[in-house]
């Protein structure tokens, strides 16, 4: 398999964009990645298109970037897989690049979560992830779906509520120099403490935004590199993890073995160890979820995430610093965009172009995990090939 | 000979001790499968028939029986009657039923609660009728359209209503108690010191009854509503009174919210009715390992198609739980959730905490599953087991082997 590297990476600011559609952010998206190829990109080139979109808010999501991008004498593909949308996304053109089928793909995800009223969207969107007879009926919400395995993690192990505060802190302030993000103010730990309880433990300010946006990679293979750019990220590794489906059936919540299975994966393609990892854009939907990622990803030992926070190793500067971006909790969380937000993010830390850039970053991992905690992924991209 | 084998009674914790509130996941059906449970924990006579009556049947249209059945751990093809009715139709149902029935009344107006007695071929008090009287004085009255009619007169009623048809019962005694009626107006037609009914509706003569058979002697109970009335004696023979009548609480306000319909899918519907309303697991043949929800492939050794469904038992544990305050269309928040381990088997669940304010339950915390209606979803009862915490509502431990037991 022949190696694969990003050479464009772009997004729309992530927001609630009412005045825009997905049929507007989806080639806003692909402008603004066409705009970052160093070389210039003749979109005559792009030889095949994946999509990332968990939920349809317009009509058909394929002939829709298709047709408003220009790319009508291409195959397009729609990837949906939860909050790991958009890396599967990737993972998928990732392959077809790879195998030498196409030189040259693209790749977009987006998704509008704000086209539907927010009392609609509880269920609307619950409906997609949850079984319809037990689970959907009771009201797992999104942030009860998260709660329940943070609240039995905060159980088992030292952290506390006062943690999951300091990781919002970060992310709030890590979003403040990314002109892209959707909440760029900080706030204390006091304020996120003391903010009204949405689902225990997770006040207002332990939960990402509701956010619509684009995002957009171009991967080309190997041999073609040099057309676009001499500074191309490498696609070192990819995995996919899933898990049994219903809370009840998995036996530990405290951990999430999807993570752990896809960490598992893309560390061992890239023939790479968590301690090689520089910078990480990481899933925080809610922020008890980053805390427990530090630990399926392998960067804190069992129940230590918390270790991490108090040593504020994740914060740009540190040791290994997490969501330089602001995260989800910062930038904002659009489903099918969002893991290839965080590609955007992490293309421009390994070129040394971020807002908020980690000193010598060299290789960068991006992390999601959705659905009822059944699926991640996670993405491993370096500056150099080997 | 038929006699009254086992008493259950149940109220709601929730109201105060004049008028019990139904939880916000109660209703006339899941309040009467708590009171005939508790009467089927005192006695092993087989049911064979259930006549469920009320005025606040969940549905009039779509049918109430499986539910009830599957509740109460009996075979769907049991003999129901679902019927419309008081005080009055609760005691003429008791003194012509024959072994085996299980008569259940249950109220959601006028004091929530229910009441279940079961017959059998004796021992036991027997119940035999005094005589009945139909008059007609709808001064409460509603008819199809939903809207309930109603005239002030307490007088009339006292007068033309509930004295008028006493004189037609022409009783040669005084009663120990009368069903239907305020205490107040309880007091002025019973004899001395009545015990004091907590509701006025169906559920009432049973509770009339209870107290008959707690009282260790021979008594006479009449049952009213408005100007109908029913008599019946309750003779010698000890019955077995299983009350579950949790201390009452106000409930701290919980806010609705308006928004969509929960949508439900029919076929989801019916492929869970079974297991999700009799509490059933589905049993790997091969290797044992339970199922809940019950699914094509074992979980544990990969056999397909051939689970069968097993009782699950009742106590549980809470593994994690949330409490979610956010504004939910359709909820009313605070709700909490949790994730319960069934104690001895292992298997686990998500289920809504019911019974007590939201947060009560913690991890680690016991408790029983319970049939509550765990959502309305378009308008139709969807029901399921919640996780009720223990010291709350004290319920008699039911020998899990008469629930059920694989024989549906
Ligand atoms: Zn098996």
């Amino acid at each position: 398999m022949r190696r694969v590297a990003l050479v464009g990476a772009g997004m729309t600011p992530f927001k609630e964009h009412f005045d825009l559609g997905i049929k507007d952010l989806v080639p806003m998206a692909v402008t603004e990645m066409e705009a970052t190829v160093d070389k210039g990109l003749d979109r005559g080139d792009i030889q095949a298109a994946w999509f990332g979109e968990l939920s349809t808010t317009d009509g058909f999501p394929t002939g829709i970037l298709a047709d408003s991008c220009g790319l009508l004498d291409i195959p397009v593909s729609r990837v949906e897989n939860a909050c790991a949308t958009g890396q599967d996304a990737l993972r998928n053109a990732f392959y077809a690049v790879s195998s030498g089928y196409f030189d040259v793909a693209l790749v977009v995800g987006a998704d509008k979560v704000r086209e539907t009223s927010s009392r609609a969207t509880f269920w609307e969107w619950m409906g997609m992830t949850r079984d319809m007879a037990w689970d959907f009926p009771l009201g797992l919400v999104a942030p009860a779906n998260f709660a329940l395995h943070v609240q039995r993690y905060l159980h088992e192990s030292p952290a506390t509520k006062e943690h999951l505060a300091m990781i919002a802190v970060k992310n709030h302030m890590h979003a403040l120099t990314n002109p892209k993000a959707q909440l760029r103010h900080t706030i204390t730990v006091e304020q996120a403490m003391n903010a009204p309880m949405v689902a225990e433990p997770f006040g207002l300010f332990d939960c990402t935004p509701q956010s619509d946006g684009g995002a957009a990679v171009l991967i080309v293979g190997e041999e073609v590199v040099d057309r676009y750019t001499d500074k191309p990220v490498w696609i070192r590794g990819v995995g996919l993890g899933l898990d049994r489906v219903m809370h009840q059936h998995k036996v530990d919540m405290t951990m999430f073995p999807a993570t752990q299975k896809a960490a598992k994966a893309s560390f061992k393609m890239a023939g790479l160890m968590p301690k090689d990892i520089d910078v990480a854009e990481v899933h925080d939907c809610f922020t008890g979820v980053e805390l427990i990622s530090y630990e399926d990803l392998g960067f804190a030992e069992r129940f230590e995430g918390y270790k991490l926070v108090e040593a504020h190793d994740t914060t740009v500067g540190g040791k290994i610093p997490v969501n330089p971006s602001g995260g989800l909790k910062g930038k904002g969380h659009p489903p099918g965009a969002t893991g290839i937000a965080q590609c955007v993010e992490l293309f421009e830390q390994l070129r040394g172009e971020s807002t908020n850039q980690v000193e010598g970053a060299k290789v960068a991992l991006a992390h999601n995990i959705g659905g009822p905690t059944a699926v991640a992924a996670v993405t491993i991209l370096g500056s150099s090939k080997d | 000979m038929s006699a009254l084998a086992a008493i259950g009674t149940y109220l709601p914790p929730w109201g105060s001790e004049k008028a019990r509130l139904g939880g916000l996941d109660e209703d006339a059906l899941t309040m009467a499968v708590e009171a005939g449970l508790a009467a089927r924990s005192a006695s092993d006579v087989a049911v064979t028939k259930v006549v469920f009556i009320s005025r606040s049947l969940p549905l009039v249209i779509g049918g109430n029986s499986a539910v009830l059945l599957a509740g109460l751990g009996l075979a769907n093809d049991t003999e129901v009657i679902e019927q419309v009715g008081g005080a009055p139709a609760v005691l003429d149902a008791l003194a012509t039923a024959g072994p085996g029935t299980m008569v259940l009344a249950a109220d959601l107006d006028e004091g929530a609660g229910a009441g279940a007695a079961l017959i059998g071929p004796g021992p036991g008090a027997t119940v035999t009728s005094r005589g009945r009287v139909h008059r007609s004085l709808p001064v409460r009255a509603q008819s199809l359209d939903g809207v309930l009619h109603e005239d002030d007169d307490p007088r009339l009623v006292r007068e033309r209503g509930t004295r008028a048809s006493f004189q037609g019962l022409a009783l040669d005694a005084v009663p120990f108690v009368v069903a239907g009626l305020s205490p107040r107006e309880t007091a002025a037609f019973s004899g001395p010191n009545p015990p004091v009914l907590p509701a006025t509706g169906a559920f009432s003569a049973i509770f009339a009854l209870a107290a008959a058979a707690e009282s260790g002697a021979e008594q006479l109970i009449v049952a009213v509503e408005q100007a109908t009335a029913s008599a019946a004696a309750l003779g010698a023979g000890t019955t077995p009174v299983v009350r579950v009548e949790p201390e009452p609480h106000s409930p701290e306000k919980r806010r609705t919210h308006p928004g969509p319909d929960i949508k439900i899918a029919f076929t989801a519907y019916d492929r869970a009715f079974d297991s999700k309303v009799a509490w059933e697991a589905g049993e790997c043949p091969s290797c044992g390992t339970l199922a809940l929800p019950p699914r094509h492939r074992c979980l544990e050794c990969g056999e397909e198609g051939t689970s069968v469904l097993v009782a699950l038992p009742r106590t549980a544990f809470v593994y994690t739980q949330t409490t979610i305050h956010i504004p939910v269309p359709g909820l009313s928040t605070p709700y909490s959730l949790a994730v319960i381990e069934l104690d001895g088997v292992g298997v686990r669940s998500l289920a809504t905490v019911t019974d007590s304010e939201p947060d009560t339950a913690g991890i680690g915390s016991t408790g029983r599953m319970v049939l509550r209606r765990v959502a309305t979803r378009s308008g139709v009862p969807d029901y399921g087991y919640a996780f009720s915490p223990d010291g709350i509502v004290h319920r008699p431990a039911y020998v899990e082997a008469t629930i059920s037991g694989g024989t549906r």
